[in-house]
């Protein structure tokens, strides 16, 4: 396992701070044969399912944070504990200072929270109606409210389609109008579930180009969860992976991949059919005198490859690419689903889909 | 309300409903076609809940000590009690048990208001909710006129206070078993529903003559007596003890301190298990 969470970040400034945090489901079972059913009734199966086993995690000011794991991971856990919905079994939590729960109605005013499978928006109103509701309800001062409206407004492109009805617009329009409306009270810390699930490609570029600006020229601090590795890469230079209630990696995207091995693909093309045998690359497959192989570059280098694919055959060209991240994780939740391979060291090595012998 | 001067919550609440009053207006005015629609069907319906009472009373020429307008004025009793109801607790906060089961109380919790005080405003629909008020201040007014009351200021506060008495009982009720809701989301949906139907649907009955046992549980276990009936009799003087006016809004006192009790205990359940499914709709609009 990488480093966790506790020495990844200095003290200073720290904005979120969770410690040793757990958290226990009870869940009923239920029986399928009525003899069981009955026996149900009187007492019931229940199973303890341990969603988060006491993580630790400090987020300074100003990061923007990826939160990351597979389904049933903890993610959705950690954001409700983080925006007070939800208490803790042990443990503390500190975001800016406050108990989420406790706290509850200061600490709300200073947090932004958007949630990509629910609305904040008013249903049948539009955009500007909802914009007036948040700005009574939070009590926003009109010279702030006007301030920040004229900002969102404008990096959000919400002129388009402010006095639209909520249920009339777009999923690239409503979200933009979510971030808006969560960004009103000009929040310290925003918290993003999923903002980007069922976006086209440019409305998914539009909302990450946003939240990237907000925080550079605004300082605000983001924890964002989504299940495309891609765009947390794009935007967040710091990743938290959580596997089975536990953290299993904190750190940024480029340790991420060289914990994971440094994957990259290679690809050459030979005068002949017949793929190269390289000691340090996986074959892959080859077609038409293209072979294409799955390497380690931290363990071994282009140049040592080629060397030995030139001493076999004559190279006609030669292309060399990263492994997406999205692989890279989807590798990683692989190995996890098989015990007891469950470190960033067991990923280490590659896949068994990408496994061949190249004289089979 | 801890730590924040009572000024200052009322304030809030009033700027609440002045946005709530503000957005239900807008609502109405995009679409007033359907609205007009919706307006007379709800009102048509709300006459047909106190139907079967009224025809009773006409065709036998009232019901034991009811005469005829005094049933008429209970009636429209219930039917204030129902407008006031559908006016500031719209968007499922009446059937707060949709609110708990769809998960929607998350909503409710990122707000930066007590509990309370925005269940207490965010349903304000002022014009959409008031498709009941017309009718009932109709047939309070014409009974009024029948049964030559002339109220003295006391009288009218006393039947305020009765009314919005009436109203947190059956708000308190509602609650009461929408809160089994936390403990169970799904199956106990709609209890509040139920809760509200069975209030309302008993209560433009007198319930004089029935036994102590049917009487009693019609003004504990299910407090449907004290909807319209025991407070009419208090202001029409049909009870002519003293302490009657008082007797439905120390009871709605009561009933609100039970109902308060078991909700927060069911939030704080929440708070521990959280929402186990989530469905977005109902809770606005």
């Amino acid at each position: 396992m990488d480093a966790l969470a506790p020495s990844a970040t200095c003290h200073s400034d720290i904005v979120v701070e969770l410690s040793n945090v757990w958290k226990v489901y009870r869940q009923v079972q239920r029986a399928g044969r009525l003899r069981d059913i009955i026996r149900g009734l009187i007492h019931p199966q229940v199973r303890r399912v341990e969603a988060l086993r006491g993580i630790s995690l400090r987020i300074r000011r100003g990061e923007i944070v990826a939160y990351a794991g597979p389904n049933g991971a903890g993610k959705s856990t950690t954001i409700k504990l983080l925006t007070g919905l939800l208490a803790p079994d042990a443990g503390r939590i500190r975001v800016l200072g406050m108990d989420p729960i406790r706290d509850r109605i200061p600490y709300v005013q200073r947090i932004g929270v958007v949630f990509g499978q629910r609305t904040e928006l008013w249903w049948d109103h539009s955009v500007a109606a909802s914009f007036e509701w948040k700005r009574v309800v939070w009590n926003i001062p009109s010279e702030r409210y006007h301030r920040t409206l004229g900002f969102l407004r404008e990096i959000l492109g919400l002129d388009d389609f402010y006095q639209t009805l909520a249920r009339e617009l777009s999923l690239g329009q409503r979200m933009r109008a979510e971030l808006g409306l969560a960004l009103l009270h000009e929040p310290e810390l925003l918290f993003l579930d999923e903002p980007t699930i069922g976006l086209d490609v440019l409305a998914k570029r539009q909302i990450l180009g946003f939240i990237q600006q907000l925080n550079r020229e605004r300082r605000v601090t983001v924890v964002v969860t989504s299940h495309d590795m891609d765009d947390l890469e794009r935007l967040a230079g710091r990743i938290v992976l959580i596997h089975r209630g536990s953290i299993a990696f904190d750190g940024d995207f480029a340790r991420l991949r060289r914990a994971l091995g440094d994957r990259r693909h290679l690809l050459i093309e030979t005068i002949t059919d017949h793929p190269p045998r390289l000691e340090g690359a996986v074959w892959l497959h080859s077609q038409n005198g293209r072979h294409e192989y799955v390497f380690d570059a931290a363990a071994v280098s282009i140049a040592a490859l080629l060397d030995q694919a030139a001493a076999q055959t004559r190279i006609l060209d030669v292309e060399t690419h990263r492994v997406p991240i999205d692989d890279v994780i989807a590798t990683l939740y692989q190995r996890w689903q098989t015990p007891p391979s469950q470190s960033i060291d067991a990923a280490r090595t590659v896949p068994e889909q990408e496994r061949a012998d190249p004289s089979a | 309300m801890a730590g924040k001067p009572m000024g200052k919550t009322l304030r809030t609440i009033l700027r609440h409903w002045r946005l709530f009053a503000w957005m239900d207006l807008v609502w109405i005015t995009r679409q007033p076609g359907f609205f007009l629609t919706y307006f007379v069907s709800d009102m048509l319906l709300a006459l047909g809940t106190i139907a079967t009472t009224f025809l009773l009373a006409a065709r036998f020429e009232g019901i034991g000590p009811w005469s005829e307008p005094r049933v008429v004025f209970m009636l429209g009793y219930a039917l204030l009690v129902r407008a006031v109801q559908d006016m500031f607790f719209g968007f499922n906060v009446a059937i707060i048990s949709r609110r708990i089961g769809r998960g929607q109380l998350d909503h409710v919790l990122i707000q930066p208001h007590p509990v309370w005080l925005t269940l207490l405003t965010e349903g304000f629909v002022p014009f959409s909710g008031a498709m009941a008020l017309i009718p009932g201040a109709a047939l309070v007014l014409w009974a009024a006129r029948q049964l030559a009351l002339h109220p003295a200021a006391l009288w009218l506060g006393l039947a305020a206070i009765n009314l919005l008495a009436s109203c947190a009982i059956t708000l308190a009720f509602s609650f009461l078993w929408g809160s089994v809701a936390y403990w169970a989301p799904r199956a106990a949906e709609e209890i509040s529903s139920a809760a509200m139907s069975i209030m309302r649907e008993i209560s433009p009955f007198p319930l004089d003559g029935l036994g102590p046992i049917w009487l009693g549980g019609l003004l504990t276990a299910l407090p449907t007596g004290f909807v319209a009936w025991y407070p009419c009799r208090a202001l029409l003087g049909i009870d002519p003890a003293p302490y009657a006016p008082v007797v439905t809004p120390l009871a709605a006192v009561l009933l609100s301190g039970l109902a308060a009790i078991v909700f927060y205990r069911g939030l704080m359940h929440y708070g521990r298990v959280g929402s186990q499914r989530y469905l977005s709709f109902g809770h606005r609009r």
